[in-house]
This record gives C-alpha cells, structure tokens and sequence, in this order.
C-alpha cells in the first residue's frame, strides 16, 4: 500500500511530462524549455543531495564537475574522439561523466581524508577555483577564456533536449534513490550523523564518502554535457561559475535536503521563481535568489519538504 | 627578462605584495572574530567590503568628502550594520546545533548584496581619483604609493586597535573568552547574543576599514566581494584562525605570494598558486602558521 502510493503521484507527474509537449506549441513556448532548465536543476540537484544531503559533505566544488563534463563532451565532439557522432551520443555523456567522476576519485581521497566539515567545504571551492584556473589558462586546447565552439547549425529542435533531460533526471533520481536504500546508503546516513560512530562499526569511511562523492561528480558532469550540448558554446563565464554550486545548494535546501524529494520540489520551485523573476524583473533573479536562501533558512530551515511533512 | 629581474624590482614586488596584502589581513580579522564566537564563515565579508567601498565612492562623487574622511562614517556605520544583521537574521540560527543553517544565510545575504549592487551601480568596475591618487613617494629609488602606504598604516593600527580592544576592554574579554568556550562563558552570566552581535559590528567595521582601503586603491565591481572573501578565508588559513595579528600576517603572506606569482608565472596563475597553497595548508597544517598547536585535554 505504502510503495503504490509512492509510485502514483511520481508515475503520473512522469506521465504529464511525456505527453506535455504534444499539447503546446513546443519549439516556441518559454514552458518547454523552462522545464528543461528544470531538469538540468535536477541532475546536479541530486548529485549535491547525495554528496551534502546524504553523507553529509558539504560540497563547494559542483561547478568545477559540472564544467568538466561540458569541456569533455566539447573536447571529445571537437577533436573527435570516440568517433560515434556526438549530437546527444550517449558514449560521450557517459565519458563526460566518467571524467569528473576520476578527478573527483582522484582529489577526493586527499581531500576527504584530511578535511572534515567547513574545511572540506573550503578545501572544494579552493579546488574548483584550481580547476577554473586551468581551464581559462589552457590555451588553444580549452579555447582560454573564449572557450569552445560546437557546431550550433546542428541545432533543429528543443525535443531532444527535453527527452534527454527527462531522461537523465529521471537517471539520477533513481541513482541516488537506489544508492540510498541500499547498504551503501546506511552507510552514508551513518557517516552524516556521526562519523567516528560510523567507523567504530566498522564503515570504511574514506571509501564511501569517496564513492558518494564521486557519484555526485558523475551526475553533475552528466549535467554539464547537456548543458554544454544545450549551449554550443562552452567557455569558463558560462560553465565554470559558481552558480552551478550554488543552484543545487539552494533547490536542495529550498526543498529539503537529505529526501528524495526535496531537490524535485526545490527544482520546481527556482524554476518557477527563476522563469517569473526572468519575464517581469530582468536581472533581478540572483536577488531574489538571495532573498529566498535568508527566508527559506531562517523560517523553515527543513525546507519545503518540511512543510509538506508536518501535516 | 633577465635585465629587469633586478633588485629593484623585487623589491618593489615585495612592497607591493605587503601594502596590498594588509587589505586581506583586516577582512580576514573580521572573518577570524566572527568565526570565533559564531562558528560560521561569514561569507558576505567580501560583497559587505565592496557595499563600503561603494559607500566610500559615492560619498566622494556626491559629496565630495575625502575617503580618508569618510573612513570614521564608513567604520560607524559598519558597527550598526554588524549588529543589525545579526540581529536581523543569524541571531536564531546561532543557536542552532547546524552550523549550515548560518552559513546558507551568509551565503544568501551575499547574494542579495552582490546583486542588488550590480541592479543599482551596474557591474562597471569604479574607482576614486583623488588628487592624491596617483602621488608616489620615491625612497632610494623604489617607489611607494601614497594610498598604498595610507592602506597599511590604516590596517596597522585598525589591527592594533582590535587587539586592545580584545585584551583591555570587558566585552573584547567576553569575545575572546566566548572563541575558546560559548557554554563557559554563557554559565558566567554573559549573554551571547550580545558577544555574538559585538564579534558581528566589530567584523562588519572592519569590512568598512577594508572597504575604504580597496576603494582608494583599486578599481572595483560588486563581483570582486566574493574573490575578496575567498581571499580572507586564505588570509585566515595561513594565519590561524583566532589570531588577530596571525591573520593581518596570513594577509600579508598571501599578498606576497600573489605579487610573486603573477610575476614570476603570469598574471592569471596567480590565484591557482593561492588556492593551491590553500589546500597545502588545510591539508597539512590546518592550524596555520602563526598559531602554536594545543592539544585540549
């Protein structure tokens, strides 16, 4: 009874979102690709979820793997890697994930088993800033501070874009749910709530925060190539900054961070808000951003989620 | 290349490394006190020196008051600001056991400041043009601008200024006293919130110190905050957190640092070899350099 009940509402909001762009006009409605938007919000939504809201590592380097997989999806389309056609070409997504994924392995066990709390928060925006570095200074092969052109006449419909997204939303919902109720996620909570408890039953907590946080890479790197391929020009103003750190933080914390939901519901609602604040005051948005962290924290700091679970 | 890597030059770079360097000390003190009592990073220090700095420059181009001037209206009014924002918005979150509660705030208020500069002053960078803006001072060759040189006695004695504040006076006690144990010093009949909203004002305030300083030297725009913060926090990081003079002295570092590396290796490589000392230091001395270890019982 329990699970039907859990499976319903999402199978029919799933279904609504199928069938949605039959009914309106999709190439030229502001709907359809606010929606989009939104599902981009969900992949890195989750993957901060799982990383800060699960294990409880508080994250400040997402934009450095959300940018990573956009270059690698622009580098490997550009230089023709995989020679497999990369217009949404599902190998070069999935090395677009794979790529952050290996750099968050590879920084995360000196990060993650030195650092703990604030300093890891601190140590990952260093980090990201590190990357950014890089890329702006890495000369013809990132394309500098210009960055890299893909071939945008490729473009002929929003479709694509929107089923993918679904797609890859779906994807990481269902990651981080999955992850969760395994043993694996016991582990996670274990270590959020109290980590020298965690290691005193036996929990190997390097491997798994390692794991949680690189699984958090992968899924935003799978956010950047989207994004990336949704932008045709990558360049580090566009895909390196720090609001793809912040966005997740706040849709995660909006919503309730920790729950499955929570980043859905947060997603939603910035979507919105974004969209609104976008139509009627141009530029005011990351304002209004500022406004709803301080509101939504000091008021109800459970998030939406909250809310919905008090009654 | 060879011919201009005189002595001069070096020293040149070394002056201007730590002239520049004591406007990260006097945000990361800030930064430092705030930490001390409320656990937070106080991240909207950078977007709070930039609104000063913003205040500093319109007080010049309306009302022609001379920066220098301005500073005492600045630091005043930066007092009432600490204490209003905590009062304002962290003063329930304090309490909380969840430190990310307060830091989102920050983060927020941030935010709000960053852009509500940019809606209102858009994002062309700024700077003040006073007649003394371009007058150097020539000692044995090497110069020293004027504003430069006002920026680090400024930052001398703000620091100093902190530091018998925090020795000689009751609250300056009950804050230090409040960085080593909230409980103790709650169990002895001190209101924290009242420690937690001095360590604000006097954090705030010298934002406005830094905020005149950055104004008299250097171009800016309302994003420069958040590099500015992210700079303190280093400062802070080198220096140890909870030691004034550590932090002016973390600033002063990191201002070294960075006039040698863009020298030495290019203008943008700079900042990765501060992010990259950052790390090194988080990692492996993460009590920084200017403070002695003690292991509590």
């Amino acid at each position: 009874m329990k699970l039907s009940k859990h499976i319903i509402l999402p199978a029919f909001a799933l279904i609504a979102l199928v069938l949605l762009p039959f009914f309106v006009n999709a190439e030229r409605s502001y709907l359809i690709s606010s929606i989009f938007l939104c599902f981009c919000y969900i992949i890195i939504g989750q993957a901060w979820n799982l990383v800060a809201g699960y294990t409880g590592q508080i994250s400040l380097g997402q934009h450095a793997f959300f940018g990573l997989g956009a270059y690698t999806t622009a580098l490997i389309w550009l230089h023709d890697v995989t020679k497999t056609g990369y217009y949404f070409d599902p190998v070069t997504m999935f090395l677009s994930g794979l790529v952050p994924a290996i750099i968050a392995v590879i920084v995360g066990i000196p990060l993650l088993s030195r650092l703990k709390g604030d300093y890891f928060a601190l140590g990952t925006l260093g980090m990201g800033e590190i990357i950014k570095v890089i890329f702006v200074k890495g000369g013809s092969f990132t394309g500098a501070s210009d960055g890299l052109h893909l071939p945008s006449g490729i473009y002929s419909s929003i479709m694509p874009y929107y089923w993918t997204g679904m797609l890859l939303a779906l994807f990481a919902t269902l990651v981080v749910y999955f992850m969760i109720r395994s043993h694996t996620g016991l582990a996670l909570k274990a270590i959020r709530e109290d980590e020298t408890a965690a290691a005193a039953r036996g929990i190997n907590v390097l491997k798994f925060k390692v794991l949680a946080f690189s699984v958090g890479a992968f899924l935003a790197g799978l956010g950047g190539s989207l994004y990336g391929i949704y932008l045709f020009h990558i360049n580090p103003e566009s895909v390196l900054k720090l609001d793809w750190t912040l966005y997740p933080i706040l849709l995660c914390v909006i919503g309730g961070a920790g729950t499955i939901a929570g980043p859905l519901l947060g997603a939603v609602f910035i979507s919105i808000v974004f969209s609104v604040a976008d139509i009627y005051f141009v530029q005011m948005h990351p304002v209004i951003a500022g406004i709803l962290i301080i509101v939504v924290m000091k008021f109800m700091p459970k998030g939406l989620i909250g809310l919905i679970q008090k009654k | 290349m060879l011919e201009i890597l005189n002595l001069n030059v070096i020293i040149q770079l070394l002056i201007n490394g730590i002239l520049f360097g004591t406007m990260y000390g006097i945000a990361a003190i800030g930064l430092s006190l705030i930490f001390g009592t409320m656990r937070i990073m106080f991240l909207a220090q950078g977007s709070m020196i930039i609104l000063f700095a913003y205040i500093c420059y319109w007080l010049f181009a309306l009302l022609g008051l001379d920066p220098y001037i301005s500073l005492f209206l600045i630091v005043l009014l930066g007092l009432f600001f600490g204490a209003g924002i905590y009062k304002g918005l962290f003063k329930g979150a304090a309490a909380e056991e969840d430190k990310n509660i307060s830091l989102l705030i920050a983060v927020g208020l941030m935010f709000l400041i960053e852009n509500l500069m940019t809606v209102f002053w858009t994002a062309n960078p700024r700077s003040i043009s006073t007649g003394y803006t371009s007058l150097v001072f020539r000692p044995v060759g090497i110069g020293i601008p004027f504003t430069r040189l006002m920026g680090f006695i400024l930052a001398i004695v703000t620091t100093a200024g902190v530091i018998l504040f925090l020795k000689k006076t009751f609250i300056g006690i009950a804050v230090r006293a409040a960085a080593e144990d909230m409980e103790a010093v709650t169990l002895l009949g001190i209101n924290p919130h009242k420690v937690n909203s001095v360590a604000f004002a006097v954090g705030t305030g010298l934002a406005g110190v830094a905020g005149v300083e950055l104004a008299t030297i250097y171009p800016f725009d309302p994003f420069f905050g958040f590099i500015f913060v992210l700079k303190a926090v280093i400062a802070l990081a080198i220096g140890g957190m909870g030691s004034v003079f550590g932090a002016l002295m973390g600033g002063i570092i990191l201002g070294l640092l960075e006039s040698l590396a863009s020298f030495f290796i290019g203008g943008g490589w700079a900042d990765a070899v501060s992010y990259g000392v950052f790390l090194l230091i988080l990692m492996f001395k993460p009590e920084g350099l200017f403070v002695r270890s003690v292991k509590k019982a």
